[in-house]
C-alpha cells in the first residue's frame, strides 16, 4: 500500500507539472494580453509596456514560468512584499495574494460540496437502492422516470425557481450565503440548504439511476445467486452480496465528482452567488488574471489527482482481489 | 416620503437635461422611448451649465437630504470586486462610486436636492483661484479635515498624492494632471518624476507648490481650464504621506471621508464592510453625509441575480442597494410594467455615446456616408440594449450629462430611428455608388449580434452590397483602432471623464491623434477641427467654452459626418424599500452612495 | 396439434416414495421477444441417496429446471406451473420465506464455474459458514470450525489457514472444492450440481467427481448431476434423462441409455463425444443444426428439422405430431421400438466403435 501510494503520488506530481505547463504557455497563446485589463482607455504601447514590467510579462516565457514554479517551492518576492512558500504570486486583477485567495475561497467550496455531495450520495443511492429493490414495480417506474428527468434539469434553471419560490415569493428561507462554519453553525447550515439541494439534484439522478442499474448489474451476477441458492435472505443478499460490488462504478464515478467539485463546482457557486473557488476560476479567466488562472487550475486539479489516487485506495478496500494482488 | 421627492426632482433633472425626444419620438410612431417618465419629458432642450462654486458654496456641512435618518445597515450588492482600493488606480465608476464615500479630494461634485451640480472645494476652500489665463490654479485646505488616524490632511499630503501618481506602479488610474503637470501629451509624463516621491525626489516648485501646510498651487505651461473637473476624479484623491504602502496601500487605503474600510474586511470575491469614519468632520464637507452606521457590501451578484432580489424585496433585500448593478437586460419590461417595482428604480445617464463609425480613410464621399447615417436602423441598436431603460437614442456625439448639453439631430435619427432608406437610396444614387460594396465589422457579442442583422437589412435596402464581418469581441478595438483596418463601419461608444466636452471631442475628433490604438476610430482628420480644439480647450471660461464645444460638435456632424450616434447609454437600478434617499448622480453613473438612509 | 399439449408420462414407478418428484413442470420466461418456453412439461423422480444424471445440449432446459427446483427464478418474469415436491413438501408456490429455509439447508446447488459463483468479496470460510450459521443458528466461532471442517472434508490442504483466503487466492479445483464444502455445509438431502467439473482441467475433474461420490456416500444426498458430458454420467448416475427442447425425450437406466439408446437425439449426444478408443483420423459425428428457439418451437416432435430419421416415420408425423414419454424405461420418437433397436445397432453402433 505504501509504495503504492509512493508511486501515485510521483505520477500526479508529473501530471501536475504537465497541466502547469499546458495551461501556462496555453494562456499565452490565447490573443488576450492581460496588460489590457488594467490599462484603462486611450491605452498607449508605452503604457502596456509599464505594465508588463510590472506584471513581470517583460520576461521570456520560459523564464516566467520556471519563476512561477520555483516560487510554488521556495517562495517570492515581488513589490507587494515577501510571498512565502507556496507562492503562487499576485492577482494581476487585484493584486491579491493567490494562494491566501485560494485559501479564503476553499471554506466555501469545501461545504457546499461536502453537503452536496452528502445529500446526493444519501438521496440518490437509496432511491436508486430502493428502485432495484422494487424493479419493475411502480416505485421503480416512478423513480426512474423522475431521475431520468431530473437528469436533464440545468442548475442555472432550477437555482433561480427555487430562490424565486422558496426565497422570494413563500419566504421560507433566507438567502442562501456562505458563513463561516465555526462562526456560526446554524447559519451555515441554513445560507447552505438551497445550494446543496439545487447541486444535488443533477447529481441525486445520476446516482439513483447508476446505483439501480449497478445493484440489477450485481444481482444478475453469479456469486450473488450462489448466495440465494444458500438460502440467504433477499436482505442478504441484497445489502452483503450485491451490494459491495455495486460500489465499484459508484465509487469511481463519486471520486472523479468529488474531485472535480472541490476544484470549485461554477455554476452553483454562481448562481447562488456564493464565493467559491468556482466563481474565482471563472472571474480569473475573465480578467485574463494568469496567477490566479494558474493557482485554481493547479488547487483543482490537485484535488481531481488526489480524489484519483483516494478511488484506487479505496478499491482495495472493497475488493480484496485488488488489495491482495 | 422624503425620497419620493427626491425622486421627483431627479426626474425633473432628466427631464430639464433633454426635453425634445419624446415629441419627436411620439411623432415618429416607432419609439419604445415613449413611455415613462425617465425620459425626456419636459420642454427645455438644454441642460443648465455645471458651475465652477466658489468658497461659499464649498462650505459644509451639506444641506439635509429630506427625511434622513441616522443609524442602520444598507446591504450593498455588486458584481465585480474592486479591483483597486488605491484612489490614484480608481478610474471606473464602480469604484468611482466607492471613492465617493472613502476618499476626499481638492474638488468634487457637489448634486443639490434638486439635482443640480456643481464643481466645489472638497479639501479645499473653493473650486479653485485660476490665474494667468488658466495657467496657475491656487487651491487651500479647509480646517479641520483628518485622515482616519486623526491626523490633520496637509498641503504635503496632497503634494505626495499628486507626486505618487508619476511612480511606475501606478498604471490604472489617470493621468490628465501628470501629463499637463509635464506639458505633454504622451506617456512619457512619468520621466517628469520616474520613482515617484519614493527615492527622495519631487516636483519642482515650478510645478506644483507648497508653500505652506494650507496652500498648493499648480503651474502650467498651458492653460487648463478643466482643472477643477479633473481634480475631482477619484484617481487624484488625498493619500496620506506617513501611510503610503505603495503597492501595498491598494489593499488598505487611508480614508479622509465619512466612511472607512473595516480593517480586514476587504475579501475579494466576498465583500467588504464600510463603517462610520469618526474623524470625518461633517462641518468641513459640503456634499457628503454620514447617514447608516454601515454599508456591508458583498461581491459577486450579478446583474440578474441582484435585480432578482430587489425585485422580490424581501427581508434582508428591503434594506439593500447596488451602487453599479443595472437592472439585467431581460428584467426591464418587468420592473418597467410593475408599479409597485418601478417605484423603487432609478435611472439615469451614462457617459457613453455609441455611435456607428464609418472609416473616413475608405468611406470619403460624404454622401456615401450620409447615406449610411440615414440607413441606420439606430433603435434596433438601442433595443439590443434593452428596453426600455439601457439608453436613448442619440443625436448627439456627447452625451447629456455633459455641461452645456444641446439636443441636435441633423440627420433626422430621432425622428426616423428606424432608418430612412428612400433618402438613403437618393443620396446613393445622386453619388453614383449605388450597389456599392461596404464591411460591416461589428463584435462578435450578444448586443451586435441582435442588431447587426437590422443594419445589413437596411443598409441592402438602400442599396448597398453589405460584407458583414465579426470581430472577436476580446480584441475587437485593437483590430478597429488599427488605422489601415480593412472595414468601412463599425460601431463603438466613448464615454467622458468628466462633464467637459473637452474629453469627448478631442480623443475622438482629433485628427492629430490618428495612430494605431487611438479612440479615434473613424481615423477622422480635418485640420481645422483640429486647430478649433486647441483653440476652445484654452479658453477660461468655461459656459463660453462649452458653447463652443457643443458648436464644434455640430459643425463635424453636419460637415464631416465621420460618425453617425446611435444612442446614450443610460442605466436602470433598483432599490430595496427601506432605503431612502436614493437618487441618481450623472458623474458616478448611478446611485449617489453619500445621500442613502434607512427609513425606520 | 392436440398433443402438444399433452404432458409426458409418469416415470416408472419403483415402489418407495420419490424424494424428488417433478411433474408437469413447465417454466416460461417473459422477454421482449415473447415468451420463452424453457422448461415445457417435464416430469421426473429421484430416489433418497440416488444420483440422477440429466444430459442436453445448452438451452436445453437443465439448468432452468435445477433452478426452478430451488425457487431462483425471478418470479416478476418467470411463469413456473406444475409439481414439485421435495420430500413431500410442495415447493412450486411455496413462499419465498419457507424456500429460504430450505436453500442451502435441505437442498443446496453447486454451480458450474466456481470462480464467478463464488463471492470475490468474502472469505471462502465466511462464504461455506454462512449458511450453516443461518440454518443451525450456530455463532461465528462454529461457524468457522464447521468451514474448517468442511474444507478439510473437501481435501483442502491447510484448511485452518485456507478458511481465510478468499476465492480468487485458490485454484479453480480448490475453489470447486469449496463450493462443495459450501453445498454441503448442512447435510443436504438433495445436491444439485449443474455441470460441476465443466470449467475444470480433465485431472481435476476426476478427483472432483470422486470427491462427490465419497461425500454422497457419507452424506447419503440425492443427486442430480446436470452435464452435457456423457462421460460424466456414466461413472456417477443411477439413472438418466435426456432433455431436449425443455422436455425429456428419453429417460432410463444410465446403463439402458448408453448401451442401447432409443432416441435418435441420444444417438447424436453419443456419436458426438470423442472416445479414448477411437483412430485418430476418424471423424466425430456432431449432431447436424441448431438447437430449437425456444420462442418459436419446431411444430410436432421439436428434434425433427435436425433429425435424420423422419422419412422412416412416413408422412409428416414428425412435423405435425408431438411423440410421447411413455412411462418407465422410454423415449420419445415415432419410431416403433423396432426401428429404434435396427437403427441404432445397424447404423450408429458401429460408428461408435
Amino acid at each position: 500500500m505504501l509504495r503504492f501510494l509512493f508511486r501515485r503520488s510521483l505520477g500526479a506530481i508529473v501530471i501536475l507539472l504537465l497541466i502547469s505547463a499546458f495551461t501556462f504557455f496555453l494562456f499565452f497563446a490565447a490573443p488576450r494580453d492581460p496588460a489590457l485589463l488594467s490599462c484603462g482607455k486611450n491605452c498607449t504601447p508605452d503604457a502596456i509596456a509599464l505594465i508588463h514590467k510590472n506584471l513581470g510579462l517583460d520576461k521570456p516565457i520560459p523564464v516566467q514560468y520556471w519563476d512561477f514554479m520555483s516560487g510554488i517551492v521556495t517562495g517570492r518576492d515581488f513589490a507587494q512584499g515577501p510571498c512565502p512558500a507556496p507562492c503562487f504570486g499576485y492577482s494581476f486583477a487585484n493584486g491579491d495574494p493567490v494562494w491566501d485567495t485560494i485559501v479564503d475561497r476553499f471554506p466555501t467550496t469545501i461545504s457546499l460540496t461536502i453537503g452536496g455531495a452528502a445529500v446526493f450520495l444519501t438521496v440518490g443511492l437509496s432511491t436508486g437502492m430502493i428502485a432495484a429493490w422494487k424493479q419493475g414495480k411502480l416505485v421503480d417506474k416512478v423513480f426512474s422516470s423522475a431521475s431520468l428527468v431530473l437528469s436533464s434539469m440545468q442548475i442555472y434553471f432550477i437555482g433561480p425557481i427555487v430562490l424565486a419560490l422558496l426565497v422570494y415569493n413563500l419566504e421560507i428561507l433566507g438567502q442562501p450565503k456562505y458563513v463561516n462554519f465555526t462562526d456560526n453553525p446554524a447559519a451555515w447550515f441554513m445560507g447552505l440548504l438551497i445550494p446543496w439541494c439545487v447541486l444535488s439534484v443533477i447529481f441525486t439522478a445520476q446516482y439513483t439511476r447508476m446505483a439501480r442499474s449497478s445493484m440489477i448489474e450485481q444481482l444478475a451476477e453469479e456469486h450473488v445467486r450462489t448466495a440465494r441458492a444458500k438460502g440467504m435472505s433477499r436482505r442478504t443478499v441484497f445489502f452483503r452480496y450485491a451490494w459491495r460490488g455495486s460500489l465499484i462504478p459508484i465509487v469511481t464515478i463519486f471520486g472523479i465528482d468529488l474531485g472535480s467539485l472541490f476544484g470549485g463546482a461554477m455554476i452553483t457557486e454562481q448562481t447562488f452567488a456564493l464565493p467559491g473557488l468556482g466563481t474565482l476560476a471563472v472571474q480569473s479567466v475573465q480578467n485574463t488574471d494568469l496567477p490566479m488562472v494558474m493557482g485554481v487550475m493547479l488547487f483543482a486539479a490537485t484535488f481531481i489527482v488526489l480524489f484519483n489516487i483516494i478511488v484506487d485506495a479505496a478499491y482495495a478496500f472493497i475488493d480484496p482481489r485488488v488489495r491482495l494482488s | 416620503m422624503s425620497s419620493n421627492r427626491t425622486r421627483r426632482t431627479h426626474a425633473t433633472l432628466v427631464a430639464l437635461a433633454a426635453g425634445a425626444l419624446v415629441l419627436t419620438a411620439c411623432s415618429s410612431g416607432a419609439g419604445t422611448n415613449t413611455e415613462g417618465g425617465n425620459d425626456r419629458s419636459g420642454a427645455e432642450a438644454q441642460r443648465s451649465q455645471i458651475a465652477f462654486g466658489d468658497a461659499a458654496a464649498s462650505k459644509g456641512a451639506a444641506e439635509e437630504v429630506p427625511g434622513a435618518q441616522k443609524g442602520g445597515t444598507i446591504k450593498v450588492y455588486q458584481r465585480d470586486t474592486f479591483s483597486h482600493l488605491d484612489p490614484a488606480q480608481i478610474y471606473v465608476s464602480d469604484e468611482g462610486a466607492l471613492a465617493t464615500l472613502l476618499f476626499r479630494k481638492l474638488t468634487t461634485y457637489h448634486m443639490d436636492n434638486k439635482g443640480k451640480y456643481t464643481v466645489v472645494g472638497d479639501l479645499a476652500t473653493d473650486s479653485g483661484q485660476s490665474s494667468d489665463g488658466g495657467k496657475t490654479w491656487k487651491y487651500t485646505l479647509k480646517d479641520n479635515v483628518k485622515w482616519e488616524d486623526g491626523s490633520p490632511i496637509t498641503a504635503k499630503d496632497i503634494r505626495h498624492s499628486i507626486e505618487r501618481t508619476f511612480a511606475p506602479f501606478i498604471t490604472d488610474g489617470p493621468y490628465y494632471l501628470q501629463q499637463w503637470l509635464a506639458d505633454t501629451n504622451s506617456t512619457d509624463y512619468r520621466k517628469l518624476l520616474k520613482d515617484g516621491p519614493y527615492k527622495g525626489k519631487h516636483l519642482p516648485d515650478s510645478v506644483l507648490e507648497t508653500p505652506d501646510d494650507k496652500t498648493i498651487i499648480f503651474h502650467f505651461k498651458s492653460p487648463h481650464p478643466d482643472l477643477p473637473y479633473a481634480l475631482a476624479m477619484a484617481g487624484y484623491a488625498a493619500v496620506q504621506e506617513k501611510k503610503d504602502t505603495k503597492e501595498k496601500y491598494d489593499k488598505a487605503p487611508q480614508s479622509s471621508g465619512p466612511y472607512k474600510i473595516k480593517p480586514g474586511s476587504f475579501k475579494s470575491g466576498k465583500g467588504m464592510t464600510l463603517v462610520r469614519n469618526t474623524e470625518w468632520d461633517p462641518k468641513t464637507d459640503n456634499s457628503r453625509h454620514q447617514y447608516v452606521d454601515k454599508f456591508d457590501i458583498q461581491f459577486g451578484v450579478s446583474y440578474p441575480d441582484s435585480t432578482q432580489r430587489l425585485i422580490a424585496d424581501n427581508a434582508d433585500n428591503q434594506t439593500a442597494i447596488s451602487f453599479s448593478n443595472q437592472v439585467d437586460a431581460a428584467s426591464m419590461q418587468t420592473v418597467a410594467n410593475d408599479p409597485k417595482v418601478k417605484k423603487r428604480s432609478t435611472s439615469g445617464y451614462q457617459p457613453y455615446v455609441g455611435v456607428i463609425n464609418f472609416n473616413m480613410k475608405r468611406i470619403k464621399d460624404k454622401k456615401v456616408r450620409e447615406a449610411l447615417a440615414y440607413a441606420m436602423p439606430t433603435q434596433a441598436v438601442l433595443d439590443a440594449y434593452g428596453t426600455p431603460g439601457g439608453g436613448e437614442l442619440a443625436g448627439s456625439y456627447i452625451s447629456p450629462t455633459v455641461t452645456g448639453y444641446k439636443d441636435i439631430d441633423p440627420y433626422g435619427k430621432l425622428k426616423k430611428p428606424l432608418g430612412d432608406i428612400e433618402k438613403a437610396k437618393k443620396l446613393l444614387k445622386e453619388a453614383g455608388k449605388t450597389g456599392m460594396k461596404i464591411t460591416f465589422a461589428y463584435m462578435n457579442a450578444p448586443e451586435p449580434q441582435k442588431y447587426s442583422v437590422s443594419i445589413v437589412d437596411n443598409l441592402k435596402k438602400a442599396g448597398f452590397d453589405v460584407q458583414p464581418k465579426d470581430l472577436p469581441s476580446d480584441t475587437y478595438y485593437d483590430v478597429i483602432g488599427k488605422v489601415d483596418n480593412k472595414f468601412d463601419i463599425y460601431a463603438s461608444a466613448w464615454g467622458a471623464d468628466w462633464p467637459s466636452a473637452s474629453t469627448v471631442l478631442p480623443p475622438t475628433m482629433d485628427g492629430r491623434q490618428v495612430q494605431d490604438g487611438s479612440p479615434n476610430y473613424s481615423h477622422y482628420n480635418n485640420p481645422e477641427v483640429s486647430k478649433e480644439m486647441d483653440r476652445i480647450a484654452k479658453m477660461p471660461d468655461q459656459e463660453k467654452a462649452s458653447e463652443e464645444w457643443f458648436k464644434l460638435n455640430e459643425k463635424i456632424l453636419k460637415e464631416d459626418l465621420p460618425a453617425i450616434p446611435t444612442f446614450y447609454y443610460k442605466q436602470i437600478q433598483l432599490h430595496g424599500s427601506k432605503v431612502g434617499g436614493v437618487v441618481n448622480n450623472d458623474i458616478i453613473s448611478g446611485v449617489d452612495p453619500t445621500k442613502l438612509f434607512l427609513k425606520k | 396439434m392436440t398433443t402438444l399439449t399433452k404432458t409426458e408420462g409418469a416415470p416408472v414407478p419403483t415402489g418407495s416414495d420419490p424424494f424428488l418428484s417433478v411433474r408437469d413442470l413447465y417454466v416460461r420466461f417473459s422477454t421482449e421477444d415473447g415468451i420463452v418456453k424453457a422448461v415445457d412439461g417435464l416430469s421426473f423422480d429421484l430416489l433418497k441417496g440416488q444420483t440422477l444424471g440429466i444430459v442436453g445440449e445448452s438451452g436445453s432446459g437443465k439448468s432452468v429446471t435445477n433452478l426452478a427446483v430451488l425457487g431462483l427464478h425471478n418470479p416478476a418474469s418467470t411463469e413456473i406451473t406444475g409439481e414439485i415436491t421435495l420430500d413431500g413438501q410442495e415447493l412450486t408456490g411455496a413462499r419465498e420465506r419457507t424456500l429460504q429455509k430450505l436453500r442451502g439447508n435441505k437442498m443446496a446447488m453447486i454451480f458450474q464455474d466456481p470462480l464467478t459463483a463464488l463471492s470475490p468479496y468474502y472469505t471462502v470460510g465466511r462464504q461455506i459458514a454462512e449458511p450453516f450459521m443461518k440454518h443451525t443458528g450456530a455463532n461465528k466461532r462454529e461457524g468457522r470450525q464447521r468451514a474448517i471442517e468442511m474444507l478439510t472434508k473437501v481435501g483442502i490442504p491447510q484448511p485452518g489457514l485456507r478458511v481465510d483466503d478468499y476465492p480468487h487466492q485458490f485454484s479453480g479445483g480448490m475453489r470447486q472444492r469449496a463450493m462443495i464444502a459450501m453445498a454441503l455445509v448442512c447435510n443436504p438431502a438433495l445436491l444439485i450440481a449443474d455441470e460441476p467439473t465443466t470449467a475444470l482441467d480433465v485431472t481435476v475433474q476426476a478427483q472432483i467427481l470422486d470427491l462427490l461420490k465419497d461425500l454422497q456416500q457419507e452424506f447419503g444426498s440425492a443427486i442430480i448431476l446436470i452435464t452435457h458430458d456423457l462421460g460424466v454420467v456414466a461413472n456417477m448416475a443411477d439413472e438418466l434423462l435426456v432433455m431436449y427442447a425443455g422436455r425429456a425425450v428419453e429417460r432410463g437406466t444410465v446403463k439402458d441409455i448408453l448401451t442401447s439408446p432409443q432416441h435418435p437425439y441420444a444417438w447424436g449426444l453419443l456419436g458426438s463425444m470423442p472416445r479414448l478408443s477411437a483412430s485418430v483420423d476418424e471423424p466425430l459425428h456432431p449432431i447436424p443444426g441448431t438447437p430449437p428457439s425456444l420462442l418459436n418451437p419446431p411444430t410436432g416432435c421439436p428434434f425433427h428439422p435436425r433429425c435424420a430419421f423422419t422419412s422412416e416415420v412416413g408422412g409428416t408425423r414428425c412435423a405435425d405430431e408431438r411423440p410421447l414419454l411413455a412411462p418407465g424405461r422410454a423415449s420419445a420418437c415415432h419410431l416403433t421400438a423396432e426401428q429404434k433397436h435396427t437403427f441404432f445397432t445397424e447404423q450408429i453402433k458401429p460408428r461408435l466403435g
